[in-house]
């Protein structure tokens, strides 16, 4: 059989000769869209593109830094890093058999696991590639088991690293306070430092407030990863890494308090039995608070991290309010010892002398409202009125002089305005004038009356009075309260040095304080003193002033109270003082809450407190036989 | 091969060099080039990868193809028409055997879930879906030759048995679709449509053809599987469907783009060698080639795929009788389709079908249809002058 074809001559398909302009139509048509599209990616974005590729491949990884410590004057740490065992899982590495394997290996309870599950499903959503902090600060025991096992724990790490922790345990702890987690709006500003949402931030006190120095610098480390997330190994990084492969961490900053950290643990336990207590003691010269406590207390170490929800609750339920300083915060009604702004008024004015006598009839009235004071003191001279605590006198210099006089002087000694130490919302407290009386209501007489002896609207916090006995013992000069001594760089380098700060010299003139002084001086050393009949230190010179500030009352009967030792409808107990007399090298300011007569409850936790100093803790350890200017009770 | 008269042209010079001389010498330098730059880039796409053995693998399969070549080449393509209803039919029996015995050859399980296109056979993966493609052509070939002689007659001859016809070369498309793979089922659909479109005698029936298709496409779309349809709208946009093939699509246009002008080198290509495009020595060699010799090496790629798609053309037309004509419009047709689905795919301007790039991707059977497919022509362009 023959073949028919065109055998080989002519078209074979005269078809495919008339349409072989549309093929060669539709073959130009589909190589220029292709060779367009390559010129588009490749010539016009290939600069984006190639960027692209790069951050692909070049990851970078920030390294921790380590926390500045907190120490004391003498160095001691009140804030420290200790090595914890954290444990990190990779979302997408770690199976569910891995995860019950490490349940059943750790034992976890079920809040644990739900608490790995949770922190699992926010990573996973945000890189399931980075190992994720699931187990935070376990023991050594549970770090060697998941160490030894980790063979059959894929996706599983334990990380030793750095966690804050205080080792003097509740020792300050309103003053140094402690770390949470962050909070959003934290997050999204120190996002851009590279610190993520499961990490701490200093919260309150000093870790609060110098948080920025404190922390640090996170480093930075670069690296290269292929698509599976696998590290590529350090030469094949080096060539597609350009700079630096690792930038260093900066370790923050070390804090070194004006804090004696030995005496802050002696007015801790000098106001142990107390339910609620504010002691601030501080050096007159310099403005260093030398100790601050605030009772009730809680412990850091429990608050960074390891807070459960329902410890939280008890504590936040706590009608004390451990939360809020009580030297810094709080606001108190002073009593007694704000009678210095009354009497140096009325020095001032010379509308009063040292020996003017006036009589104490137990009670007095004004405009037809009776007051009562807390004795009947007869006849009785300036001095006596401070060593007896009699409340008629100053009523009645009250009426000489005026509210605005008291509060000018109150003011001067810093009231009424915060003390700017810087932590923990320091209150301003309340100085009332007739100006704020009408803007609040009514001014009235009567008003004088009660702020002269420091109730009625008067509101003050420790540290403010303890500031104002400072400028009382150095004669005159009102500082701002410094906690922080300096900042030292992780190796000793000294970054800043605080010096004094002085907030003003007041205008009182020294004669009208040396009165009230003298007052003092009977208060604590001489018989009928409210504070002398509750002991007081043998060779040593103790000027005070005690205080016994009523409240307004919580409860309609007497016998009803919240906590057993803290019945809110007691007065607020209070002691104000500098030692010695002649040079002072501490004034102290001691708040008992609701603890009752001033004399019986805070003099003796302020003698105690002081005792303690000039036995013990004096930064020079002198005995107080040798101590200049300790005048010995003849 | 009685009654074959052969022009004798070359009367004086000894067979050897008749036959040396009539060789499409081109035609084979052109498809060396491209295999030893597949091969080049297959080095650097499986380098320090977990896969060196596929660069060997594949050297086996060239040579295996280049056999089939030879084979192919030197048979008769008169003859191999001949059988074309046989092979067909083969091709189909391949095709029911892997539905019912196959499973996943390759290790794509996880993506595709269970698909039937791989037949085990003597512990070899072969993808029969690659050896219909060049059955249809051979059909295409038959059918499209005999209908020039006026003495055939009769019913199967006549213009109404096209339909019947087109059902029965539809056919493998609506098996391979239902393997499921819609690259190939597209590929084979374009195939058919190219060579009636240029072989057929009017242009109309298959315009009807395709207008027809056109309209099923909203129905089949919702036929299809989950995984095809995320492809095809994470190819309109990856925030419809932000699958693993959407990203799969990105990273291949990160790595083209990279390639700037000159690209980054060979061996270099980072999105390449640290595996960003995951399977690109499959279906994304194109991606590689493009990182690691830029838009010159790109183009350059894309003229020689040109070129042998032209000279394929160009037997076509020169071919000494119809038969001829159709294979190499086919074979054309085959290599232009791959060609541009597989670039527009690696390049985002077509949804991820798995549709791999003559003689540059890695994978026997794809490979060794390509190398029977040239040797189709080759076979054709020995024998325009009636050698």
């Amino acid at each position: 059989m023959m073949i028919r074809g065109d055998s080989g001559y002519g078209p074979a398909l005269p078809e495919l000769h008339r349409r072989l302009r549309w093929v060669a139509l539709l073959g130009i048509a589909a190589f220029a869209l292709l060779v367009g599209r390559l010129w588009q990616l490749q010539i016009m974005r290939g600069d984006s593109y190639y960027e692209r590729t790069v951050s692909n491949v070049v990851k970078e990884r920030y390294l921790p830094s380590v926390r500045g410590k907190i120490l004391d004057r003498k160095g001691a740490p009140l804030a420290d890093n200790r090595p914890a065992f954290n444990i990190y899982a990779t979302p997408n590495k770690l199976t569910p058999e891995t995860k019950q394997e490490l349940a059943r290996m750790l034992g976890l309870s079920d809040d644990e696991i739900a608490k790995i599950d949770e922190r699992l499903a926010v990573g996973r959503k945000r890189d399931p590639k980075a190992p994720v902090l699931v187990l935070e600060d376990q023991g050594r025991d549970r770090a060697a088991l998941v160490e030894q096992a980790r063979a059959r724990l894929p996706g599983v790490e334990v990380m030793h690293e750095p966690y804050r922790y205080y080792p003097q345990g509740d020792l300050a702890a309103h003053l140094v306070g402690y770390m949470t987690q962050m909070t959003e709006n934290e997050a999204d500003k120190l996002g851009a430092q590279g610190y993520e949402t499961s990490e701490l931030v200093g919260r309150y006190g000093l870790e609060s407030a110098w948080e920025n120095y404190l922390r640090g610098k996170k480093g930075v480390e670069r690296y290269a990863v292929d698509a599976r997330g696998n590290r590529l190994d350090d030469k094949t990084a080096a060539a597609l890494i350009q700079g630096d492969r690792v930038i260093d961490p900066v370790p923050g900053a070390n804090l070194i308090l004006t804090i004696d950290a030995d005496l802050q643990r002696m007015a801790e336990k000098a106001v142990a039995h107390t339910a609620a207590a504010a002691v601030v003691v501080v050096e007159p010269k310099t403005g260093k608070i030398r100790a601050m406590v605030s009772k009730p207390s809680f412990d850091p170490n429990v608050m960074t991290g390891h807070l459960t929800q329902a410890e939280y609750t008890l504590l936040a339920q706590d009608p004390r309010k451990p939360f809020i300083d009580k030297a810094v915060r709080a606001t108190y009604p002073p009593g007694s010892i704000f009678k210095f702004a009354t009497a140096l008024a009325a020095l001032e004015d010379g509308q009063a002398a040292e020996d003017e006598p006036m009589f104490c009839t137990g009670e007095y009235v004004l405009n037809g409202t009776h007051f009562s004071c807390h004795g009947t003191h007869g006849k009785i001279d300036l001095i006596g009125a401070i060593q007896h605590s009699c409340d008629t006198y100053f009523w009645k210099l009250a009426e000489r002089i005026g509210l605005d006089r008291i509060a000018d002087v109150a003011r001067e000694y810093g009231f009424g305005a915060p003390t700017q130490i810087g932590i923990n919302g320091d209150s301003p407290g309340r100085i009332p004038t007739k100006a704020w009386y009408d803007a609040n209501g009514h001014y009235r007489p009567g008003n004088a009356t009660n702020a002269a002896i420091g109730q009625g609207d008067v509101e003050v916090t420790v540290l403010q009075m303890a500031m104002a006995y400072a400028a009382l013992a150095n004669g005159g000069t009102l500082y701002v309260p410094q906690v922080v001594e300096r900042i030292e760089s992780y190796d000793g380098r000294p970054i800043v040095t605080f010096q004094p700060k002085v907030e003003h010299q007041v205008k009182t003139p020294l004669d009208a304080v040396d009165t009230w002084k003298r007052g003092m001086f009977k208060v604590t050393n001489e018989l009928g003193g409210t504070a002398y009949a509750h002991g007081h230190i043998e060779g040593l010179t103790v000027l005070g002033k005690t205080g016994t500030a009523e409240v307004k009352k919580h409860h309609r009967e007497d016998h009803e109270r919240d906590l057993e030792k803290w019945n809110p409808n007691s007065a607020h107990a209070w002691f104000a003082g500098f030692a010695p007399a002649e040079d002072p090298e501490i004034a102290i300011v001691v708040l008992v809450e609701h603890g009752g007569e001033g004399g019986a409850v805070a003099w003796p936790i302020a003698k105690q407190i002081i005792e303690g100093y000039f036995t013990k803790t004096h930064p020079l350890g002198t005995p107080i036989k040798d101590m200049p200017g300790i005048r010995r009770n003849r | 091969m009685k009654g074959i008269t052969l022009p004798r042209a070359t009367i004086g010079v000894s067979r050897w060099r008749r036959f040396r001389a009539a060789v499409d010498w081109p035609l084979i330098l052109t498809m060396l080039a491209i295999c030893a730059i597949g091969l080049l880039n297959l080095y650097s796409a499986t380098r320090g990868v977990r896969h060196n053995a596929k660069f060997d693998k594949q050297v086996e399969w060239m040579i295996v193809g280049s056999i089939g070549f030879v084979v192919v080449t030197v048979i008769d393509y008169r003859a191999i028409i001949r059988l074309a209803w046989g092979f067909f039919g083969v091709a189909i029996l391949l095709l029911i055997v892997a539905r019912l015995t196959g499973g996943s050859g390759g290790g794509d399980v996880d993506t595709h879930g269970q698909t039937y296109r791989w037949l085990n056979i003597f512990g070899m993966g072969i993808q029969p879906s690659e050896l219909v493609k060049l059955a249809v052509i051979l059909l295409l070939a038959r059918l499209f030759s005999s209908s020039e002689p006026s003495h055939y007659q009769g019913w199967w001859w006549s213009p109404a048995s096209w339909g019947f016809k087109f059902s029965l070369l539809c056919l493998p498309i609506v098996m391979i679709a239902v393997q499921p793979d819609l690259g190939t089922a597209v590929l084979l659909f374009l195939i058919i449509l190219t060579v009636g479109f240029l072989a057929m005698p009017s242009v109309w029936p298959m315009v009807y053809l395709l207008g027809g298709t056109l309209c099923t496409i909203p129905f089949l779309f919702e036929k299809l599987h989950g995984y095809q349809k995320d492809r095809i709208l994470g190819f309109i946009d990856c925030g419809v469907a932000a699958t693993k093939t959407c990203w799969h699509t990105q990273q291949s246009i990160y790595a083209v783009g990279s390639g700037k002008l000159l690209g980054k080198g060979f061996l270099s290509g980072t999105q390449n060698q640290f595996n960003f495009v995951p399977e690109h020595w499959t279906d994304f060699p194109y991606s590689v080639w493009a990182e690691e010799w830029g838009f010159a090496g790109s183009v350059f790629l894309l003229a020689i795929f040109a070129f042998l798609t032209l000279w394929i053309l160009n037997v076509a037309l020169s071919s000494r009788d119809r038969m001829g004509s159709v294979i190499c419009v086919g074979v054309a047709a085959m290599t232009f389709w791959h060609v541009v689905v597989n670039v527009a795919m690696v390049l985002g301007i077509a949804p991820v079908v798995g549709v791999t790039l003559p003689f540059i991707s890695y994978g026997g059977s794809s490979l060794v249809t390509f190398f029977l497919a040239m040797g189709l022509v080759a076979n054709v362009s020995l024998r325009k002058h009636g050698y």
